[in-house]
């Protein structure tokens, strides 16, 4: 204990400061201010922290500084919003992609196959190519005929904005109808198929290994269940989406954050395996192409849910008013599901500010659990030391950075997903929050997970003490002089804080020396 | 006596230099080859070649029968070969057993090796729960050794035990390195020629990327002329 106190005099000195400023705050505010104050800016750091945290494991292991980690965390927010106002588009969506990426999800099927073939045929530069081209084609002409009830960004009626709207006031706008009209469903059905097999075979020919290894049951588990749930929603899509539309709120809320953070991890593994991999070796390309992503992936949300911001409902858990609102008590919040809460006087907002920091805590909590507790975050703390020694070991770290990438931006999607009931949807809520993120990460250091969520909760602290002060000031001592923050020093005071402590800590808080 | 391992002419590059040109190395079954040579020589880059982790461009490595050039790294150690780094590559964050616990390839090896890990190196036994980090020199070392040791290798590649040792550690480290080679083929790289020289059977001297003499230990201790001019130790 005395050790680690004086190898870490700088440490302890910045933390008691940051106690004894929030005593002082403490002591200058009543107290229902101060502890709003501290509720809301722990719940900007939770979001902050969702990101930060995977954006640091990213990096740590992966040496990858993910640009685009604050817009994949506006699409978790998207999908998130997508699945719980439109339950029928989720539904809709379900056939094509999971039957798309059954061809992909059985390397070793695909491998056994070209390794079958004639030499003539293995070492025909063009197979490869004309397969890609062909299953490139066929998606080109099933998708688009493929029916997907959807929302309409061009009609006003059917925009987003509407749908969330009315679901806010309670009369929900009815789905629109979509059948098979321009394509068969069988057609469409093996279109889709064949477009996972060709496209997968084709990238199977392109290394056809020398010595074919016959795939194990364990290889085609992954395809037989993509197919078997494709065309499972195929067959109950009417009824999924019954079922869905007719469910509570909050189930459905609680299923939509889970498959946006899922969607998130896929999305992540994915662009993990085929974006980044080639670019291990080139740091700069790496940067150039997630910043890339960043504005591919603003885009393509314009696209498809379009520019206007839009909100999305509370789900009825947190947005009760009515009698017996705001609750006194945890047994009165229970049983009128208030949207806000009196603690110590204070009205707090039961969503924003007490589900988000709480949420943030157990992430904090399970993701600790996974890195300490279990093989694989002993193989991911590790391989953030050593990654060449690990590999020598015998673990095959390419499937740890694929798991350790999708992870990460699985953390992100669903900080997305559940920051959108309470910020509402806009193309640009991650830039903010990945700039927040990336000084948070600077002040807890880079690549420590501890420091991630205390710089978080410091960031979030600190923005939020700093608008409270906007408003109701700060004597200075021994004057007469109210001093009011102006808004721009909001944004201003937390880079002001990473700037004093990496002069006093060059590595950051809890940053590692090396 | 067959080999386990055989390595034929292999060539490096590290970057734009051309580190290794034209390795040679036998390792019998069952048995200690050093690979000797003066600072710089290229033993480091021929372990590293071998496991994959800087390949080689030209040349083929043969293990057990099985030609390892084209394979990934972690599938060319998971065939059964381990690898003791020259700085011993100790995980800081992680506590002494978790760092023989990540070496497991099946569920259950640091528990079957514990016994005699533990009758090899008393000492780690009460270090377990300490992170990597707090040990001394030679308890890294032996950490490092013991951490190769968990999984069923049948060829361990060992680069500089002795380095930074004092003289006591060193012996009970030999004798340690002893009682691992009766059940597993060593590669060992070594600078202090007294170690190697009670350690190995075989030998194999590189020079300037090139394997340029190899043999029988035994022989080679007589040959005051080649220990001069190749180790330039007496």
């Amino acid at each position: 204990m005395a050790l680690f106190f004086r190898k870490n005099v700088l440490l302890v000195i910045t933390l008691s400061v940051f106690a004894g400023l929030l005593l002082a705050a403490a002591q200058g505010m009543e107290r229902k201010d101060f502890l709003i104050t501290l509720l809301r800016g722990l719940s900007v750091g939770s979001l902050t922290f969702l990101v930060a945290s995977g954006f640091s494991l990213i990096f740590g292991l992966l040496d990858v500084l993910n640009l685009a980690h604050g817009t994949l965390f506006m699409i978790g927010a998207y999908l998130g919003w997508t699945v719980y106002v439109r339950p029928d588009t989720f539904v809709d969506l379900l056939t094509p992609l999971a039957l798309t990426a059954a061809g992909f999800t059985a390397p070793a099927l695909w491998n056994f196959i070209a390794a079958q073939l004639p030499p003539a045929a293995r070492e025909n530069r063009l197979l490869p190519w004309g397969l890609l081209l062909l299953a490139a084609l066929l998606a080109f002409w099933v998708l688009p005929r493929y029916p997907i009830a959807a929302w309409d960004t061009e009609n006003f009626s059917q925009a987003p904005g509407s749908y969330a709207l009315m679901l806010d006031q309670g009369a929900p706008l009815p789905f629109p109808q979509v059948a098979f009209e321009k394509i068969s469903s069988f057609l469409a059905l093996s279109g889709l198929l064949s477009i996972g097999v060709l496209g997968a075979l084709g990238l199977a020919f392109f290394q056809p290994p020398a010595q074919p290894v016959r795939p194990g049951w364990k290889d085609l588990v992954p395809i037989v269940f993509l197919l078997m749930l494709g065309l499972g929603v195929f067959a109950a899509n009417d009824w999924l989406t019954a079922v869905l539309s007719g469910l509570n709120s909050n189930w459905l809320f609680l299923l939509s954050v889970l498959i946006a953070t899922l969607s998130g991890f896929g999305l992540g593994a994915l662009m993990e395996s085929t974006l980044i991999r080639p670019l291990y070796s080139r740091p700069i390309y790496q940067l150039m192409l997630t910043l890339g992503m960043s504005a591919i992936g603003i885009e393509l949300v314009r696209a498809v849910w379009g520019r206007p911001e839009f909100t999305m409902p509370k789900p009825a858990l947190f947005s009760g008013s009515g009698a017996g609102c705001p609750a006194a008590s945890f047994d009165a919040w229970w049983q009128n599901n208030c949207s806000i809460a009196l603690v110590f006087e204070g009205r707090v907002r039961v969503y924003n500010e007490i589900l988000i920091p709480l949420v943030g805590v157990f992430v904090l909590l399970a993701v600790w659990l996974l890195l300490q507790r279990t093989r694989l975050g002993m193989v991911i703390r590790a391989g953030v030391q050593d990654r060449e020694m690990v590999e020598a070991l015998g673990i095959n770290v390419r499937r740890v950075f694929t798991l350790v990438f999708g992870l990460g931006v699985g953390l992100a999607a669903l900080g997305g997903a559940l920051a959108a009931p309470s910020m509402g949807l806009s193309n640009a809520m991650g830039e903010s929050l990945l700039l927040n993120a990336l000084i948070a990460l600077a002040i807890g250091g880079l690549t420590s997970y501890p420091g991630a969520a205390l710089g978080s909760a410091l960031v979030g602290l600190i923005q939020q003490f700093m608008i409270k002060y906007g408003q109701i000031g700060i004597p200075i001592p021994f004057t007469d002089i109210l001093f009011k923050p102006s808004a721009p020093i909001v944004p201003a005071s937390t880079v002001l804080l990473m700037v004093i402590i990496l002069l006093l800590l060059p590595n950051g808080l809890l940053g590692k020396k090396d | 006596m067959s080999n386990l391992l055989e390595v034929h002419a292999i060539h490096t590059f590290i970057g734009q230099y051309h580190i290794l040109q034209g390795v040679d190395v036998q390792a019998p079954q069952g048995s200690i080859t050093a690979l000797l040579g003066r600072n710089g020589a290229g033993k480091t880059t021929t372990l590293k070649s071998i496991l994959g982790l800087t390949p080689p461009r030209q040349g083929s490595v043969v293990f057990d029968g099985r030609e390892l050039n084209g394979m990934r790294s972690f599938d060319i150690a998971a065939l059964g070969i381990g690898f003791v780094p020259e700085h011993r590559a100790i995980f800081r964050d992680l506590s002494v057993e978790e760092n023989l616990k990540i070496a497991e390839r099946k569920k259950g090896d640091y528990l079957r090796k514990q016994d005699f890990l533990f009758s090899l190196f008393p000492d780690l036994k009460r270090l377990l729960r300490l992170p990597g980090t707090s040990l001394s020199g030679g308890q890294q070392q032996m950490l490092a050794i013991a951490r190769a040791f968990i999984p069923d290798n049948r060829l361990l590649l060992i680069d500089e035990p002795s380095e930074g040792l004092a003289p006591v550690i060193i012996e009970s480290m030999m004798a340690a390195l002893r009682q691992i080679s009766a059940q597993s083929t060593m590669i060992l790289v070594e600078q202090n020629f007294l170690v190697a020289s009670q350690l190995a059977e075989h030998y194999v001297i590189i020079e300037e990327g090139r394997s340029v003499k190899s043999g029988k230990m035994s022989d080679l201790k007589q040959d005051k002329a080649a220990i001069q001019r190749y180790l330039g130790a007496a």
